[in-house]
């Protein structure tokens, strides 16, 4: 079987890449979690990053999507609010932030892992060319 | 791409240094093969150092935000850079030990 030297590497940083992306998401849920104006009249709808291998099978990770989370708004009676409607109900965003906070540490969990995976592969190397001295 | 496949002798194929490679039939290459084979793998070692240095410029002038392709392209040019010299002191060590060698 041919040992591809660099491959690792790449696969690694695409974890590490797709796992920011995830971040990225997550961080505009959270600061979005309040916001009951989307600039379309809407409130703000959670993101959800879709993750799909590269290549064949075996390969690195690329974000597939950004999926946004259709469930329905909650409703909260809130009569003097702006964008309340004639019930007095404001519907918020789809945001739960202790579920983002889930997602948070999976993404921070799954970035170091992949940054793990680097680490090693780098010093499995290192064994491999320690082997010529 | 470098080949970091373990076996070094995919890198300088029939490297007559150490010996093993004696017994492959009708090795007609000499030391200064293998030396060209190592300049040939050389420029790639150059071109991955090249690009490592390009992206570290690139991140440092604001130009690219990318800091994990920046680590990618280090790593790459770090372990081929780390091969080129192990091989390299490999083949120096060779020679030396030929031109030790008394007559």
């Amino acid at each position: 079987m041919k040992v591809n030297g660099l491959g690792p590497i790449d696969i690694a940083i695409s974890g590490m890449r797709a796992q920011g992306k995830s971040m990225e998401l997550i961080s505009s849920n959270v600061a979005n979690a309040q916001t009951t104006d989307n600039g379309e009249g809407e409130p703000y709808r959670r993101v959800e990053a879709t993750f799909k291998t590269d290549g064949d099978g075996i390969g690195g990770v690329s974000i597939d999507d950004v999926a946004t989370d259709m469930t329905d708004f909650e409703r909260i009676f809130k009569p003097g609010h702006v964008n309340a409607d004639e019930q007095g109900y404001l519907a918020m965003p789809n945001v739960s932030v202790p579920e983002e906070m889930i997602n948070l540490n999976t993404a921070v969990r799954s970035y170091k892992a992949n940054a793990a995976v680097l680490k090693r592969y780098q010093s499995m190397m290192e064994t491999t060319i320690e082997l010529l001295r | 791409m470098i080949n970091m496949n373990p076996n070094v002798s995919s890198v300088l194929p029939n490297t007559t240094i150490g010996g093993a490679a004696q017994k492959s039939a009708g090795s007609n290459s000499n030391f200064v093969d293998t030396i060209k084979n190592a300049q040939s793998q050389l420029g790639k070692v150059d071109d991955l150092q090249k690009a490592s240095d390009v992206s570290i410029k690139d991140l440092l002038s604001g130009k690219s935000e990318d800091i994990t392709s920046v680590v990618s392209a280090v790593a790459k040019a770090d372990m081929s850079f780390k091969l080129l010299v192990g091989v390299r002191n490999k083949l120096v060590e060779a020679y030396k030990e030929t031109m030790n060698m008394p007559l």
